[in-house]
């Protein structure tokens, strides 16, 4: 799951011209599926199962315990995150966090079902070649 | 003749066209019908829901609902011609489509381009009944979808009208349905609603169509019902139909299933049907004559079932493809059961000429039992069916669906034999020694002919006798045989005995000599294989 919102966040890296360009790359893979998910399961919806990521991912990465989520969805206050923390440390966390969104989706509708999602967000990545063995969440 | 007929035909006045009629005649908008995805559904709808009609699907928590409407969806929306799927709060709608793509309707590719799912909890949290409309209307507008859907449109209305009087109620349903409606768009609005609700709920005033679902719960069995309160524009088959969910979704079992006379194709001419025991065929004045309902009713160990292989094992020897339909024992114990007679059925069955039907016991609806039957009866082209045996029948169903044996198994009998086939049915009856019954369904006004077997208390042994009791299309033998059932089958052993009478109470009373009776093997070994 890990290369999944590696490769995700590789491809937001380098678009600075899309929605979101103002959020951190490693954070802007949430955000655009928060836009895309909550439409169909609703704000509140997106931001329990973001919520229930974000507990998973302060376990491996700590500083992810004090990043808030507003009523709406969207992570709070990330830009500040961004220029206090090590470059690779801040990176890793919207990895992780990316990751453990996937892998709850995953656990909920099924790789297939997910992936279908992915796709009508980032239609350009490749994906077939992801592999979601079992336990493979983190 | 046929040339002057034509002539004729030609020569005679044409009936002038009344000027009138002819401009008071303008074409009928033809209503389009969109499939439900749902089999059998169709059937009972008179054909599929009419297009850009108002619905309602109703029912209580965990009838279908929810499964029903998907199956809409996925039948009907395309990429062109979308489907919107409003979502509120309730069923959240990531554990929806957890749950519904476990359907084989499930199609992944039509989510997203054919089918968008759309939430509507925080409007319906945060605002009031026009923000409501509102979204709905810029969704509606963005998608142009063929089909909409609310679930649940109960939570949207008694959140969203918290505060809002009966007037603001009305008029949002009535705005959401013009609206809809003038968008082109089928509309299905699923709720969680009670029958009392219907009087007062404005909902259902405005809605074209009302499916109600429900499911009663009797001892350890539930049943599935489907009404269909109205349906504006057509006509569907009126009364409460049962269905099932399973893996494939909901399928229903209309209430007239196999009765249309459309499907009608029933046999009535005067060919006589052999049995397979032909001195019960000379009994029966030739053989059970084709297109008839044949009950053969007796006690526990009289050879019903065998009989009744007889009869399966003739027709196939004749070509004429066969169902058994076994309530009580395992096709495959019933095929083992006829070898140790000598009837083979294995072949055929391997051929496809004979379907063998072990209908799973206990919560089934007759609907659902004659749909299996008429299907194996169009899958093999079946000439002869076999149900084994009418006890087991009732056991197999539902409580609920018990109550109404009698009316159930009218409507199958007619089904079935309007399908084409010739019923043998078997019944168990106990043996009393005061009269004789045919069976305890008072059932036997289904049936053409009876036969009825009858355990006799003869010499010092418990033998078996049998007797025609009826047969509506002619006359029969008047006789009551004795018969054995060896490793041949059954075997009708011994003409008419004028040396008893009172045979038919199980005690009879010796009139003739009384032969001299030596020491014997039992006249009925049991078969060995």
């Amino acid at each position: 799951m890990r290369n999944f919102a590696r490769r995700l966040i590789g491809q937001e890296a380098g678009d600075t011209k899309s929605y979101g360009a103002q959020i951190p790359a490693a954070f802007r893979g949430c955000e655009k599926l928060r836009l895309h998910l909550a439409t169909f399961m609703g704000n509140a919806g997106f931001r329990t199962v973001l919520a229930r990521a974000l507990a998973l991912s302060a376990r491996e990465v700590p500083w992810l315990r004090v990043v808030r989520i507003k009523t709406d969805g969207p992570l709070e206050r990330l830009d500040e995150f961004e220029a206090q923390l090590d470059r690779n440390d801040f990176t890793e966390g919207g990895e992780v966090l990316l990751a453990h969104l996937l892998g709850l989706l995953v656990a909920f509708i099924g790789a297939s079902l997910t992936l279908r999602l992915v796709r009508d967000v980032w239609p350009k990545v490749p994906l077939d070649d992801l592999d979601f063995g079992e336990g493979n969440r983190g | 003749m046929k040339t002057e007929a034509i002539m004729k035909k030609q020569s005679r006045p044409t009936k002038p066209a009344s000027p009138k009629k002819v401009r008071n005649q303008p074409a009928k908008v033809t209503i389009r019908k969109l499939p439900t995805g749902v089999r059998g559904l169709d059937e009972i709808l008179g054909g599929g829901v009419p297009e850009l009609s108002f619905n309602i699907i109703a029912g209580t928590p965990g009838c279908g609902k929810t499964t029903l409407a998907h199956q809409i969806v996925f039948a009907n929306a395309t990429p062109r011609k979308p489907a919107l799927y409003f979502t509120v709060l309730g069923e959240p709608a990531i554990k929806m489509l957890r749950y519904q793509q476990q359907y084989s309707f499930f199609d992944q590719s039509k989510l997203g381009q054919a089918i968008r799912f759309f939430n509507l909890s925080d409007v319906v949290t945060e605002q009031d009944l026009n923000a409501v409309l509102e979204e709905i209307i810029r969704q509606v507008k963005a998608s142009n979808p063929g089909i909409v859907v609310v679930d649940s449109f109960r939570t949207v209305v008694r959140k969203a009208a918290a505060g809002a009087s009966e007037g603001d109620m009305q008029m949002f349903i009535q705005r959401l349905a013009q609206f809809l409606t003038s968008w082109e768009a089928t509309t299905f609005l699923v709720g969680e609603y009670v029958p009392e609700e219907m009087r007062d709920n404005p909902v259902f005033t405005v809605a074209d169509g009302l499916f109600w679902l429900s499911q009663v719960t009797e001892r350890n069995s539930v049943g599935r019902k489907l009404q269909v309160f109205k349906l504006r524009g057509q006509a569907s088959v009126p009364g409460l139909h049962t269905f099932r969910i399973d893996d494939d979704g909901l399928q229903a079992f209309s209430r007239s299933l196999g009765m249309n006379s459309k499907d009608m194709n029933g046999l009535r001419g005067r060919r006589r049907l052999s049995t397979g025991i032909p001195e019960l065929d000379q009994m029966m004045n030739g053989g059970l004559i084709e297109g008839d309902s044949l009950l053969v009713a007796g006690p526990s160990g009289t050879g019903k079932s065998a009989l009744a292989t007889h009869f399966i094992a003739e027709g196939l020897r004749r070509g004429e493809a066969a169902i058994v339909a076994l309530f009580e024992e395992r096709p495959q114990g019933y095929v083992d059961r006829a070898a140790s007679l000598g009837m083979h059925l294995k072949t055929p069955q391997q051929k496809g000429k004979l379907e063998v039907l072990y209908l799973r016991p206990l919560d089934l609806s007759v609907d659902e039992i004659t749909h299996e039957i008429l299907e194996a009866i169009r899958q093999v082209g079946a000439k002869r069916l076999v149900i084994d045996s009418l006890v087991g029948f009732e056991m197999a169903l539902a409580p609920g669906f018990r109550e109404d044996f009698r009316e159930s198994l009218y409507r199958m009998i007619v089904a079935l034999t309007g399908a084409g086939v010739t019923i043998l049915t078997t019944v168990e009856v106990e043996d009393n020694f005061t009269s004789l019954q045919y069976s305890h369904y008072t059932v036997s006004f289904l049936t053409d002919d009876i036969i009825r077997l009858r355990s006799v208390e003869i010499d010092g042994q418990l033998r078996k006798v049998i007797a025609v009791i009826k047969m509506r299309g002619g006359n029969h033998s008047k006789d009551i045989r004795e018969y054995v059932i060896t490793d041949k089958g059954v075997v009708v052993i011994h003409p008419r005995s004028t040396d008893y009478e009172r045979l038919i109470t199980g005690i009879p009373t010796r009139t003739g000599p009384r032969p001299p009776q030596a020491d014997e093997a039992a006249p009925e070994p049991k078969a060995t294989k």
